[in-house]
């Protein structure tokens, strides 16, 4: 009987990484003795009207450390891994007490699971090699997590070139478009104003575009800590910085170019209103974050 | 011509009244300096006026400076205050008492103990030479000044260099009213102070005005093609090689700047020599440091450089060839030939880092550009807060209003185009890349912000201030000619365009209107005036409160000073042995080393991640695990710093979770990190927090005897202030250890390691017991033993054993 399990799992392993089960499978290779293996399983809802997107990454972090045992040369039947879909197996959920997705649980070769025998992923993650080293404090077995190499960023970058170098072929009678300065300050202003504004720390640190309040339902673009920040609120002190620097620009527009007196006056002051006003609101809003700051302009 | 001079007063009174901190009430006085400084301009010397106002602006900037650093001396007391710095003023200490080649040659026995560290190689010698050679001259000049002061101030004065050199380089790129302006306000400006304050005795200090000056003689050898500035330059950086690991930065931007002059086909004879000559000898040079040694040719943080000076040779080449090919010929031969150029140098250097002679990017450097991956794989690194990436807050916290207007001068640097102009924008954007990516950066971008924004409100005040002296001076046309002539050698290359720019739009001009260029004026000078406050605010409540002396207000505005940790070092030194062996987390290891003058473990040179794992394990284990490990350590005194009391949010509680992340990475199998949480994934120190963390050492050394102490009536007993908690083992009790010291506001504890003598002491006593009973045993023996008596015993043993029958 054990063998016949042991023999029936490799089989399903051979030709999936992650073997599938419903709740017949799960009772009878999971639950039931005799078991000599461990079994990794993953409570998922992958199924596109269950709204689960993190259980899709979870998905993909699973697959990648599956195939890194499977294919590895320490692979052997000491440990599978398993997945039970909510929608092929939801009586295991229940059977469980299994209410959220998704759920990492290992069900040891001897004796009952243990709290620890269920991954902490409110607070590591779900990375593989997070998980690989779950396994190995459970499980004794050691998984070199190995991911395929990632391609796209290679393509990506073959794509550019092949396309600027098409560009610049197609164009080759005419390149005076490179020679074109006003494009280059505007590439060069973009880079300073997303770097100013903070999207690179929106890119490492990942926070919510915009805060909604659960009570009363009032949206906050403006995060209350100095030291985090809203995407939206990044967006916002972009502009605010574009705008100065406009004011600043446009001031100097209006001395140095020709034309109309009045036509210059009116830039002059748009340009002189564009500094002052869009400054005196970034300084309320650095205010209003910054605890204790005891400075304003114009606006409080 | 005379307006263009009357021009140039008027903007450095701008530039003075932005660096000085003074009122914004000055546009009243502005017409009538610069009247004066007109009329006298056109009857007597026009450039002895101009180099007397640039010094005096200079000077009061470099005073400025140095002045508003001095927050932390006058409120507490000349003392190197920060925890890295005590490790630098122990080595200049070191040299200044042994010398040069002592100091080279040293290996610290007292540092990372049992291990200890061989300093000389592994520093940047740069700032202790420094300070070292000041002290030399201020002494041999009778001048008698203690090392300590000399070290507390270096970086003060320093920031006085730093805005000169800013001047001289804005003043290539621009003109030397933008530069004046830029002086004054890399004077002040909050993201060079942070790093500059007396009292911070670092690396940055001196670096900063190393990497200007480089970049300032860099410039100048590209402009003028001269060996002479070339070897300057390289002279410069081979300073700031000495200096500060930060060097790599130049050795990128530069090449960075030679390769983007190539691809805008801007290649001359100049550039050529400019940076043949750094490249060579900058690198001859930077290998002398004992620290770089042979990484310049064996690191790819240095590859950039020799790929671009492979090219430009071959660029260079190919130039030459130009003259024997026929038009056609070569623009062809050109062509094949450069791009073959730059495949066959990739390709070298990427096969010679795939064979390993090319050693891959570092840690540090690599998490610039993989911003995930410190997090994942170096967690030390993740947990220095310098190195977290940059909110828009921390920029404009910074830069003030610089952050708003030096993207205006960058647009003006990129429409009027150069060679020199090009560099400034390459500086500009990959410093602000890098700012955005790790907050300590702001350190390299502040010095271009304040560049640029120098450029553009030196371009707006040239214009709205400039045309109002032009009305006021008519009588002054007739010695135009003369001055034009006379000033032609001083002015930048493009004033001749500048001069026609302005006789051309004469009338249109004119038509703006005195009242406006009021309005613009005054403006201006208020957002300037804001920046200097600000400035002055920034560094007063944030920049200026010393690690190493704490300090609280009351409600009245007076200050308590909370001075534990003077308190507890002087301790050590006092009541210690000389060679007392002291464990603590590595924040604290250069000040104990350096005021207690005892044996560290770990200190902030973080260079061995086991030997710190190690301390962590000790720190995050229950007692007798944790004593086992300060036994095969030979640690003698344990140091902890706890805020409960006065809620100190940087003890060691709170730090805590990086030790046991440390500690796992090395010893997973002892130390996880989900033990310390409870089974909702809290961190507590309450009733409900985790068994293994209400034992382990760290929290009974933090919270012994804490359990007994109310620190206000509202709260129980017990209560922790800076984590909100009532502590939940309230009876601790400590086996191996003793508390030895605890300072006024319990923010230091020290406890004493037990010896192991205790425990033989109760085993003698437990066999002296013993060997007394076999005594007595053995007497008794000897009596039965006789012949009689054995006879009897003999019969005695029959009868039982009929009885056990």
């Amino acid at each position: 009987m054990l063998a016949e399990k042991v023999e029936q799992m490799m089989e399903w392993s051979s030709r999936r990484s992650v073997i599938r089960m419903n709740g017949d499978k799960f009772r009878r290779f999971v639950k039931a003795p005799p078991r000599n293996y461990s079994v990794i399983v993953m409570f998922t809802a992958l199924q596109p009207q269950r709204q689960c997107s993190v259980c899709r990454q979870a998905n993909e972090e699973y697959q990648v450390l599956a195939n890194s045992w499977r294919y590895s040369s320490a692979f052997s039947n000491k440990l599978f891994f398993t997945v039970v879909d909510y929608d092929e197996g939801a009586d295991v959920f229940q059977q469980l007490n299994m209410n959220s997705a998704p759920t990492f649980m290992h069900f040891p070769a001897k004796g009952k699971p243990k709290r620890a025998d269920t991954f902490d992923l409110q607070r590591i993650g779900f990375a593989s090699e997070q998980l690989a080293k779950w396994i190995a404090d459970r499980t004794d077995v050691q998984i070199r997590v190995f991911r395929p190499p990632n391609y796209s960023g290679t393509i990506a970058l073959a794509l550019l070139v092949s396309l600027v170098g098409g560009l610049l072929y197609l164009r080759r009678n005419n390149l005076e478009f490179i020679y074109n300065k006003t494009g280059w300050a505007m590439a060069a202003l973009c880079v300073v104003f997303a770097m100013t504004s903070g999207q690179m720390w929106n890119h490492i640190r990942g926070p919510p575009y915009a805060h909604k309040n659960p009570q009363n339902g009032q949206v906050s673009y403006i995060h209350g800590s100095s030291q985090a920040q809203f995407v939206a609120e990044s967006h916002i002190i972009l502009l605010l910085n574009a705008a100065i620097t406009m004011g600043m620009v446009l001031l100097n527009e209006a001395a140095t170019s020709k034309g109309d007196v009045g036509k210059r006056r009116i830039i002059c002051l748009v340009g002189l209103g564009l500094v002052v006003f869009f400054f005196s609101f970034l300084l309320s809003i650095f205010r209003s974050k910054y605890h204790g700051y005891p400075y304003s302009f114009l606006i409080k | 011509m005379a307006e263009h001079h009357t021009a140039s007063d008027c903007k450095h009174k701008a530039s003075s009244n932005a660096g000085g901190s003074v009122s914004g009430n000055g546009r009243p006085n502005s017409p009538a300096g610069c009247s004066g400084g007109g009329l006298s301009g056109g009857l007597t010397q026009p450039a002895g006026w101009q180099s007397l106002l640039s010094f005096t602006i200079l000077f009061l900037a470099w005073l400025a400076g140095f002045s508003s650093r001095l927050f932390a001396v006058i409120r507490f007391e000349s003392i190197i205050h920060e925890f890295d710095p005590w490790f630098n003023y122990r080595s200049t200490h070191h040299l200044t008492t042994n010398g040069f080649y002592e100091f080279l040659n040293w290996f610290d026995e007292r540092a990372w103990y049992p291990l200890g560290r061989i300093v000389g190689g592994t520093v940047y010698p740069g700032l202790m030479v420094t300070a070292g050679l000041i002290h030399y001259v201020l002494n041999l000049l009778h001048v008698t000044v203690h090392i300590r002061d000399v070290c507390v101030f270096l970086a003060p004065v320093f920031s006085g260099l730093t805005a000169i050199s800013t001047f001289l380089l804005t003043r290539e790129l621009w003109n030397q009213g933008a530069g004046l302006l830029a002086a004054c306000f890399i004077a002040i400006v909050p993201g060079y102070i942070s790093r500059s304050v007396a009292g911070s005795f670092d690396n940055e200090g001196i670096a900063i005005f190393a990497l200007q000056f480089t970049y300032y003689l860099w410039v100048k050898s590209v402009k003028t093609g001269s060996v002479f500035w070339a070897i300057g330059c390289c002279l410069s950086y081979f300073y700031m090689v000495s200096a500060w690991g930060g060097y790599v930065f130049i050795i990128n931007l530069i090449p960075l700047h030679v390769f983007v002059l190539l691809l805008m086909q801007r290649y001359s004879r100049r550039l050529y020599i400019a940076y043949s000559t750094f490249y060579i000898v900058g690198l001859v040079l930077s290998m002398q440091i004992p620290f770089v040694g042979f990484q310049p040719i064996r690191t790819s943080e240095h590859m950039a450089a020799a790929g671009v000076f492979a090219l430009l040779q071959a660029y260079a080449f190919l130039q030459y060839l130009k003259d024997r090919l026929t038009r056609q010929e070569f623009q062809t031969l050109f062509f094949l030939g450069v791009s073959l150029a730059a495949g066959v140098v990739f390709l070298t250097v990427i096969y010679l880092t795939y064979t390993g002679y090319i050693a891959p990017w570092s840690g540090r450097f690599y998490s610039l550009w993989d911003t995930g991956y410190a997090k994942i794989h170096i967690p030390i690194i993740a947990s220095v807060s310098e190195h977290q990436p940059t909110t828009w807050v921390s920029f404009f916290f910074d830069l003030h209003i610089l952050v708003c207007t030096f993207p205006a001068g960058l647009w003006f640097c990129i429409k009027n185009i150069n060679d020199e102009r090009v560099f400034v924008a390459l500086y500009a954007i990959s410093a602000v890349y890098f700012a955005g990516v790790m907050v300590r950066l702001m350190l390299t971008l502040t010095p271009v912000v304040c560049m640029l924004s120098a450029i553009a409100f030196s371009s707006v005040f040239e214009h709205y201030l400039g045309d109002d002296l032009k009305r006021e001076n008519p009588p002054a046309e007739d010695s135009s000619d003369e001055d034009d002539k006379r000033n032609q050698g001083n002015l930048y290359d493009k004033a001749g365009k500048v001069r026609k720019h302005v006789s051309e739009q004469d009338r249109p001009e004119e038509g703006l209107g005195p009242n406006i260029r009021s309005i613009v004026t005054m403006l201006m000078l208020m957002l300037l005036m804001m920046f200097a406050v600000h400035c002055t605010w920034v560094t007063s409540n944030a920049y200026s409160s010393p690690s190493v002396v704490l300090a609280s207000y009351n409600h009245d505005g007076s200050r308590n000073i909370l001075d534990d940790f003077r308190e507890a070092y002087y301790w050590l030194r006092q009541n210690t042995d000389e060679h007392a062996r002291v464990m603590s987390w590595w924040d604290y290891g250069y000040q104990i080393a350096g005021m207690a003058n005892r044996t560290t473990l770990v200190d902030n040179n973080t260079w061995n991640n086991s030997h710190i794992a190690l301390v962590g394990k000790a720190m995050s284990s229950n007692e007798s695990a944790a004593y086992e490990i300060m036994k095969s350590l030979d640690v003698d005194y344990v140091l902890i710093i706890f805020g409960g009391v006065i809620g100190y949010s940087g003890d060691d509680i709170n730090k805590f979770l990086w030790m046991v992340r440390i500690a796992e990475g090395e010893h997973p199998k002892d130390i996880r990190e989900s033990d310390y949480f409870t089974p909702q994934g809290e961190f507590r120190v309450d009733k409900a927090g985790s068994p293994t963390l209400l034992n382990c050492l760290m929290y009974k050394m933090s919270y012994y005897r804490f359990g007994e102490m109310q620190l206000d009536f509202r709260t129980p007993p017990g209560f922790d202030r800076t984590r909100n908690a009532e502590i939940g083992n309230k009876d601790i009790r400590l086996k191996h250890l003793e508390e030895a010291f605890t300072s006024e506001h319990w923010l230091v504890r020290i406890y004493r390691v037990k010896k192991q003598e205790n425990r033989q002491t109760l085993d003698h006593k437990l066999r002296n017991i013993a060997a007394k009973q076999k005594y007595t045993s053995k007497k008794t023996a000897k009596r039965k033993r006789g012949h009689i008596k054995n006879k009897l015993a003999l019969k005695k043993g029959k009868k039982l054993n009929k009885k056990s029958v």
